[in-house]
């Protein structure tokens, strides 16, 4: 963990805006920057917890806005097994939906649905990833993290600020798009743009828009993107994320992660 | 000097010049017209030739149906979609086979590479709208995936390769109401795909790239392209074919008639000079105005045709019969044309009139059509004037030495002992001994007509303009025994106060195009380097920048009417209903999307396929629809505040009269169950559009009628100076009209847009005929004092000119009938037939009218001054206060009531001037004089 505590060393330093490239003339290797853009967007902590408002807007510039708490653990120390547990607050008439994922690296992740109105508890099966978050511009993958095997990765350019990566699918029928491209913060390694080609064009672009230091109860800072935003060209529609109430290493309990909580949320972690 | 002999002269003295500024004129016109047609971009300044094929502009774009159709559109994200249908009849399964689903497969997956550069489109995302293409690989399927889970997965992820799997696809698909009957037939047999365009003008190319595509394709599948913007551009071709061909036929059929007239080429050529100049510089204005080539405006050349050459028929038959008799050149043009003046501007004034009426319509094409008709017969007439007597001099005078009628005068008296002579001889003594007969039969006639008329059927289907064994009217067909209908209406519902505009917020400046403008330039335009996205606040040197937290404004929100379970179960009543009318193939609506989602959430059993009960399940049952490869489906069906809703209403045809009886049973079933939250209703797509331009054309062909009708009325009586004569000349017409249509009615065949036409435009051309019989009549009476003693030769020389005018135009619009589109076989075919029957009625019946009014055609002490006769001139004035009266409703959209006090007022106001003008001094010595 050298490594990473000297990025985030640098990241402290950067913040303060003291110095820059200084330490960012070493190029790591492609995997190395694979593993820690896909460490630092989804894997900061051992835990965490968020609420987020989630703004969706069509090419007609009609919104909705959806309000959610989100809950994560992770479930072994190599970056990959996770749980989540997704809580909607707003609109009032999806109040108390929950969606929970055990994520898995190399099988189909396991989800479970919630509808209160329904009193219905089910489990889902899909064919893909490729779905949309809650009808939102996200897709369920955006959300939950794409396994960093599904794809090859190339170093194809490295600016100023970024280390540039182009990702080709290894299995092409399961996704839409033919490769994906990944700008990845050269200081603290957060991927803040991704653009999704598909025949020889760009159609979705994922942008980060804000990041914000989150200092965990230990003290330790964890870079946070705060705000994020999925553009989906073809159609014209936009979602933003706004993160809000960022915690880390809260203390959460793989038992929150179970069939029996989707009837009865955890509220304590819900506020 | 007398005006039109003035210009005779012109025209005699200085023939070059006439010539040569004609010619120059047609140049000027045509190449105005034709330069920036074949180069646009060096005449950017200049109207090119611009085809509109689209029925929606029947309607003017800033009707109010079409804006609302326009605006909803937009509001639910709908575009005029190409349907490729995939029909498999050998097969026990259908289409649901490896072989056809793996060319179907095949077939979508290039039908969603045509938009951008493959189509020819600079903007990447113009073409085949990929999001919305309806396909077997591209839609989701919800079911059951065993106990406790439900399944969300493509319908179909890639072509299945085994008999079973081939089948389970179609089952699937049977099970979702929203693709059965429309993705897939109820049979199985055939499967419709969908592809939305980002704009129409871009059929033609996707089209063209399907058939393409689908040429390459073996086996025992049969394809179908069809959908409304196929058809236009369809049409739009068509029509040039009818162009091409028609209107240079009419140039053939009038040339070779003239020839058997005349039997001299070099005159009949200056008729056609006259109908090619008069065309050309009609057309070239058309195009120079900036006007489209629509269906109406296609047939202006083949009307301008036989219309510009009559008459110049009646000058070079006039020429004929005198020349011999001075062999002068010149002074026979002088004498012809001073015997034809009038005449011949009250006949074109007349046909400009019948034309010009159609402004009054408020179909902008059938207006557009009628004005540039008018204009070129007024044209046509100006030339005629100018050019025939210039032409004439530029003929040495020994090439005309055996011209005409040498050894004859063109006096009446001689004997004519021709079969068209002798058969008109025939009939003028009939007419004469059995007047009474012809007119009781002429009310019979009338009244069986009026009969007729009541029953005519009032419905048009742009689908059948094309001819039965056309590949579109073949694919209608077949794909609408298929499925539940092919032709989409939409009923839109809301709560009150909402309106379009509330649902299009800011929609003049996409937010979302606005959020990717910035990145799109930015990105690779070839493979270059690409612009590196900035970083964003908080990382790099800024210092970091958190949002303002959101909040969720939900005291604003107003309630969410359609997710109202109750409301839901009322719109699933609605759509049983509309099944009733035996015209609804299918509906969709947000209820059948809920009740699916419900049925396949709970356990995938039938008793759960409903409505769930309350707002809040409603909402997650959208939540988890919305979870899928197409979040974007549901605002299709519905606005995101849930405050509209589109019904879609699939019918089997594309006939007026079904959309009617369905909008009939939408209010019905409003009037009869209330509904249970305060709804409004209102229909958009183009099945509507095309019944209210259709009530608009039959209402505003009643007024056109009207308004030629008076003002052709208004004219007879100024050219008789009297109304009875007036009155007389508009009888045959009238008669022939009502015929007409009575005959429409009896053989059921519908009143459509070209009939409708008809109406006015005949009235102006068919009065022509009692123009010439009336003047002929009375010059002929003031020479023999009695009918008794004329009547046999008005039915000579006359009646055989009348006869001549009737062949040359009923001939002359038969071309019509080789045209590929079915309107314009029909106005073919009833024109024909409108100029024979009117022809005939003023040969039969208005002889019998004379001979039985006689005394008071012809009364002792005439008045020849329009004013010194009241009655004449009160009448004269009413027909043009009620012209005035029908052109002030259709222009300015005042209520008859108000028109009506007006008039009132105005009639009073000319009676009295009426009755001092004839009091007057001048009157009465004009009288005692006598």
């Amino acid at each position: 963990m050298n490594r990473k505590k000297l990025s985030i060393l640098v990241g402290v330093v950067g913040a303060l805006g003291l110095l820059m490239p200084v330490f960012a003339q070493e190029v790591p290797s492609v995997d190395e920057i694979v593993r820690k853009a896909n460490h630092m967007a989804y894997y900061q902590g051992q835990d965490g917890r968020a609420r987020v408002t989630m703004t969706v807007k069509d090419k007609q510039g009609r919104t909705r806005t959806k309000a959610f708490s989100i809950l994560r653990m992770d479930t072994d120390d190599q970056d990959r097994e996770q749980k989540f547990y997704v809580y909607f607050h707003e609109p009032s008439d999806e109040r108390g939906t929950v969606f929970m994922v055990h994520k898995h690296v190399g099988k189909d992740d396991d989800r479970w649905l919630y509808l209160p109105a329904l009193d219905l508890v089910k489990q889902i099966a899909a064919s893909d990833e490729r779905t949309s978050f809650v009808g939102s511009n996200f897709f369920y993958e955006d959300v939950s993290g794409r396994g960093v095997d599904e794809d090859t990765h190339e170093l194809v350019e490295t600016t100023a600020t970024a280390y540039v990566l182009k990702n080709t699918p290894k299995d092409t029928s399961a996704v839409e798009f033919d490769s994906y491209t990944m700008y990845v913060d050269k200081n603290f390694f957060i991927p803040f743009e991704i653009r999704f080609e598909k025949g020889g064009t760009v159609y979705r672009i994922a942008k980060v828009l804000g990041v914000k230091d989150v200092t965990g109860p230990d003290g330790t800072v964890y870079k946070t993107v705060t705000k994020s935003q999925m553009i989906d060209v073809e159609s014209g529609g936009s979602t933003q994320l706004d993160y809000s109430t960022v915690e880390y290493d809260v203390g959460l309990t793989e038992e929150l992660f179970t069939e029996r909580y989707l009837r009865k949320p955890p509220q304590e972690y819900l506020k | 000097m007398k005006l039109s002999e003035s210009v005779t002269r012109i025209s005699l003295d200085r023939p070059r010049m006439i010539a040569v500024g004609i010619l120059a004129l047609c140049v000027v016109i045509g190449l105005t017209a034709l330069l920036p047609s074949v180069w646009p971009a060096s005449f950017p300044a200049l109207n090119g030739v611009r085809v509109d094929t689209d029925p929606e502009n029947m309607l003017s774009s800033t009707e109010a149906v079409r804006v609302f159709h326009d605006d909803m559109k937009r509001v639910f994200s709908l575009n005029d979609i190409v349907v490729l249908g995939v029909v498999n009849e050998s097969d026990p399964e259908g289409v649901f086979n490896p072989e056809s689903l793996r060319k179907i497969y095949d077939l979508t997956q290039y039908a969603l590479t045509l938009h951008g550069d493959v189509i020819g489109q600079e903007d990447p995302q113009a073409g085949v709208i990929r999001a919305d293409v309806l396909a077997p690989s591209t839609v989701d399927n919800i079911e059951q995936g065993g106990p406790g889970v439900v399944r969300f997965e493509w319908l179909m992820a890639s072509p299945p390769t085994s008999e079973a799997d081939a089948v389970a696809v179609r089952d699937k698909a049977r099970r979702i109401p929203f693709l059965d009957g429309t993705l897939l037939s109820e049979s199985g047999k055939a499967l419709c795909l969908y592809l939305p365009l980002t704009s129409k003008d871009l059929s033609y190319s996707v089209y063209m790239k399907l058939r393409e595509k689908i040429a390459g394709m073996e086996g025992e599948e049969r394809f179908f392209i069809t959908g409304l913007p196929v058809a236009n551009d369809t049409f739009g071709h068509q029509m040039f074919v009818q162009m091409a061909i028609s209107a240079p036929m009419a140039m053939v059929v009038i040339f070779l008639l003239m020839l058997l007239f005349f039997r001299k080429l070099v005159l009949i050529v200056s008729p056609m000079i006259i109908a090619m100049a008069a065309v050309i510089c009609t057309m070239g204005l058309l195009v120079a105005t900036g006007n489209t080539i629509h269906i109406m405006s296609s047939m202006i050349p083949i009307f301008i045709m036989p219309i510009a050459v009559l008459d110049s028929i009646h000058i070079l038959s006039e020429f004929f019969d005198r020349y011999q008799q001075t062999r002068d050149r010149r002074k026979t043009m002088l004498s012809v044309m001073e015997s034809l003046s009038a005449p011949m501007l009250y006949t074109s004034l007349t046909s400009s009139a019948g034309f010009a009426s159609l402004a009054l319509t408020p179909i902008p094409p059938v207006q557009i059509f009628g004005l540039f008709v008018a204009f070129g017969i007024m044209l046509a007439w100006f030339f005629t004037i100018t050019f025939i007597p210039a032409y004439v001099m530029f003929i040495p005078e020994k090439r005309l030495e055996n011209f005409g009628m040498a050894d004859m005068s063109a006096e009446e008296g001689r004997e004519d002992r021709s079969l068209v002579g002798r058969f008109l001889h025939l009939m003028g003594y009939f007419t004469f001994r059995h007047a009474k007969s012809v007119v009781v039969l002429s009310v019979v006639v009338l009244v069986l007509s009026v009969v007729g008329m009541g029953r005519i059927r009032i419905n048009d289907n742009p689908t059948n303009w094309f001819k039965y064994s056309h590949p579109i009217r073949v694919a209608d067909r077949v794909l609408n025994e298929h499925f539940g209908g092919t032709y989409m209406a939409y009923l839109v519902l809301r709560a009150p106060g909402e309106t379009a505009a509330s649902a299009l917020r800011g929609v003049e400046e996409p937010a979302g195009a606005s959020l990717t403008a910035p990145a799109v330039p930015a990105l690779p335009a070839g493979l270059g380097g690409p612009a590196e996205p900035t970083l964003p606040a908080g990382l790099g040197g800024s210092t970091s920048v958190l949002a303002p937290e959101i909040v969720v404004e939900a005291a604003s929100m107003k309630e969410e009417v359609f997710k109202d379970p109750a409301v839901l179960r009322y719109m699933r009543g609605l759509q049983e209903h509309l099944l009733t009318t035996g015209v609804v193939g299918k509906s969709n609506s947000l209820a059948d999307i809920v009740k699916t989602v419900h049925r396949e959430l709970i356990d995938g059993t039938e008793e759960n396929f409903r409505i769930p009960d309350s707002a809040a399940a409603v909402a997650q049952c959208l939540m988890q629809y919305q979870s899928s490869h197409r979040p974007d489906d549901l605002w299709h069906m519905v606005t995101p505040d849930y405050r509209q809703t589109s019904l879609w209403v699939q019918l089997r045809s594309g006939n007026n009269t079904d959309m009617t009886r369905v909008v009939q049973a939408v209010e019905d079933y409003f009037a009869e169950n209330p509904p249970p939250k305060d709804l409004e209703h209102q229909w958009f797509g183009l099945s509507y559009i095309n019944v209210v331009w259709q009530q608009k054309m039959v209402a505003g062909m009643l007024q056109a009628f009207l308004g030629s009708f008076l003002v052709v009325l208004l004219m007879m009586i100024i050219l008789f100076r009297s109304a009875l004569w007036g009155f007389l000349s508009m009888i045959p017409l009238t008669l022939t009209i009502a015929l007409i249509y009575g005959v429409v009615g009896f053989i059921g065949k519908d009143y459509d847009m070209p009939v409708a036409v008809l109406s006015s435009l005949t009235l102006g051309l068919a009065v022509d005929f009692a123009i010439h019989f009336l003047v002929r009549t009375r010059a002929l009476y003031e020479k023999y004092g009695s009918w008794d003693a004329c009547h046999d030769h008005v039915f000579g020389e006359p009646a055989r000119a009348i006869t001549r005018n009737v062949v040359v135009i009923a001939v002359g619009f038969t071309p019509l009938l080789l045209a590929p589109l079915l309107p314009y076989v029909t106005v073919g075919v009833f024109l024909a037939a409108i100029l024979f029957v009117s022809g005939l009625a003023t040969l039969l019946l208005l002889p019998s009218l004379i001979r039985l009014l006689e005394p008071y055609l012809f009364p002792a002490t005439a008045q020849c001054a329009l004013g010194c006769r009241f009655s004449t001139s009160f009448i004269a004035g009413v027909v043009a206060i009620a012209l005035v009266a029908v052109n002030i409703h259709q222009f300015l959209e005042v209520s008859w009531s108000h028109i009506g006090i007006g008039s009132l007022v105005l009639v009073v106001i000319v009676a009295v001037m009426s009755f001092i003008i004839s009091r007057r001094a001048s009157c009465n010595t004009d009288a005692t004089s006598q």
